[in-house]
């Protein structure tokens, strides 16, 4: 038993394969509530834009709810912004927005060729300063995680999705050759990022679930070049597929990564059986449907299910959504807290 | 080849992906003097449930979805401008906007629940991804439409489509709304008030596809 951790010691421990104290209650992906904007005074924008911004909204949801990580960035076009396409950030709507990619650059037989100075395009450097930020100020007290797209999730972005999907069935040969070529620039930033400040890189390969794709798909076509980008990163990595993904569990541990992470979609028991003791699964809080619509009651119950089904670190299946109750927020944690502290999969 | 064997075809064509084979059946189909309409709605609509079904099954994903969707258009594209509208009989009426609401770039569902409409002989004004909220409420006033799609397939777009529906509400309260996407459930559907919903990304591939087999049967019974 290692008694008193404090969460980034926690989160890396668990990362690392050591024992725990108990559960964390964590995220390696988007973190930032509207109540986090309100209280640190960024707008949405600002936290996409300015270093300050960005950094003082990822590290809210610790501040405020305990919360044990503090990721940065918050979008998906961080990766496509410095590779040339032209980004949305719906500067002038109400509400919050996420940026899109408003332009698509490669098509069915390209293949990307790094820019020389890729990691001091787009907002590489903005989102490697935040880091730093976050090293700086609260380093030692929380985990700093950061994220990377899978080449497949990449691809989306940078090219039309339509033609991606058809195409990875069509001309798959064309496809792998365009995939390949994305690992460069993702293995650079994943590694650029770790040097910056993260203690964790979160793989998002999020376009390629078994509801989308096939199983045998993903072993033939995804999972090689992503693979590859996990290998090359060298830090603590946890890989993270939406949707139903029992059917590539197995694939996805084989990915090498030290975690994976699933979503509510996800049987986790079914997922602990098919992997055993020793794999390392996060997840599978209800990011929508129990943050932001459900009780404080509802998410408690959550928690206490997914630790109970095999969960290792209680994670929300997706970035948090903005519009999550802070009350819902600190039920999350605490509930974590409470029900997480014998040794994982043991009853209470 | 006979009538039936041509139908038994086109079907094959749409369930295998092969654009060709469409094409050149719906040539055959048309050439030998049969109805469009029973060509798109016996062949092609019909070879287009059984890809739902082959969906369900997690036989088929995605993309082979796409792949089968394309075939049938390249057949729908020969047969559509021989349909031939009877003037004696009611028809179904059918003007619908679609569009996926701002902020959300994902249009894969919404291409297929269009297609479904097409397949139906309805006109579609397709306005496309990453639409401003106000553009549907103009679109739907510019074209009188009865039907207004709104998709969303991220939890963060979605609530736009409520303003969207009020807005639509505020100034013709006879159109219907439909809404769909991966985050909407039948809760936010009443809560947002639209008629109607699609449940998550994958059943909406599914539900838009059963709406096809719903048309057949209309067709059938003589209604459109």
């Amino acid at each position: 038993m290692a008694d008193g951790l404090n969460s980034k010691e926690r989160v890396i421990k668990l990362l690392n394969g050591d024992v725990v104290d108990r559960v964390p209650c964590f995220s390696g992906m988007g973190n930032i509530t509207v109540e986090g904007l309100n209280k640190s005074g960024v707008s949405f924008v600002e936290a996409h834009k300015s270093p300050e911004g960005m950094a003082r909204a990822a590290a809210s949801s610790f501040e405020l709810f305990g919360y044990e990580s503090a990721v940065a960035p918050f979008d998906l076009g961080v990766e496509a912004e410095a590779l040339g396409c032209r980004i949305n950030f719906y500067e002038h709507s109400e509400g919050i927005i996420y940026p899109t990619v408003k332009t698509k650059i490669l098509h069915t037989g390209d293949e990307l060729s790094m820019p020389e100075d890729f990691l001091e395009r787009g907002r590489i450097p903005l989102v490697a300063k935040a880091l730093e930020i976050l090293k700086r100020d609260m380093g030692e007290k929380v985990a700093i995680g950061s994220y990377i797209l899978g080449p497949f999730t990449l691809a989306g972005q940078l090219m039309d999705l339509n033609e991606l999907l058809k195409d990875s069935f069509k001309r798959q040969g064309d496809i792998r050759r365009l995939l390949d070529s994305l690992k460069a620039p993702l293995i650079a930033l994943g590694n650029h990022l770790i040097e910056s400040g993260a203690d964790f890189i979160t793989v998002r390969e999020m376009g390629a679930s078994a509801d989308i794709i096939s199983p045998r798909m993903f072993k033939n076509l995804i999972m090689p070049p992503l693979k590859e980008v996990i290998s090359e990163i060298h830090g603590l990595r946890i890989l993270h597929i939406c949707g139903d993904t029992n059917p590539i569990v197995g694939m996805m541990q084989e990915c090498g990564a030290e975690a994976i992470s699933v979503e509510q979609k996800n049987d986790v028991a079914a997922t602990r059986a098919a992997l055993g003791d020793e794999a390392v699964i996060l997840g599978n809080i209800d990011a929508f449907n129990l943050l932001v619509k459900g009780t404080p009651e509802e998410v408690r119950e959550a928690v206490k299910k997914a630790i109970k089904a095999g969960v290792d670190g209680v994670m929300p299946g997706c970035d948090i959504w903005p519009e999550a109750k802070a009350e819902n927020m600190r039920a999350l944690v605490e509930a974590t807290a409470e029900y997480g502290s014998g040794r994982i999969g043991e009853e209470k | 080849m006979n009538k039936e064997e041509l139908l038994k075809g086109l079907r094959e064509g749409v369930i295998e992906y092969d654009e060709d084979k469409v094409k050149k059946l719906a040539e055959e189909w048309l050439k030998a003097g049969y109805d469009a309409n029973e060509g798109i709605f016996e062949g092609l609509a019909a070879g287009m449930e059984v890809v739902g079904d082959l969906f369900a099954k997690n036989e088929y994903f995605v993309p082979e979805v796409l792949m089968c969707a394309d075939a049938l258009y390249a057949g729908l594209d020969i047969l559509r401008p021989h349909v031939k509208v009877d003037k004696g009989k009611k028809k179904l009426k059918g003007e619908v906007v679609i569009g996926t609401v701002e902020g959300d770039v994902h249009d894969i569902g919404k291409n297929i629940v269009k297609l479904m409409f097409e397949v139906a002989g309805f006109t579609v004004h397709d306005l496309g991804k990453d639409v401003p909220l106000d553009k549907f409420v103009e679109e739907q006033m510019r074209t009188d439409s009865d039907l207004v799609c709104l998709s969303a397939m991220m939890t963060t777009t979605m609530v736009g489509m409520k303003k969207v529906i009020e807005k639509i509400r505020a100034k013709n309260p006879k159109v219907k709304i439909l809404i769909g996407g991966a985050p909407v459930t039948k809760e936010v559907a009443e809560m947002y008030g639209a008629d109607g919903y699609g449940r998550d990304a994958s059943n909406a591939l599914t539900e838009a596809i059963k709406m096809i087999s719903s048309l057949r049967e209309m067709r059938r019974e003589d209604k459109i």
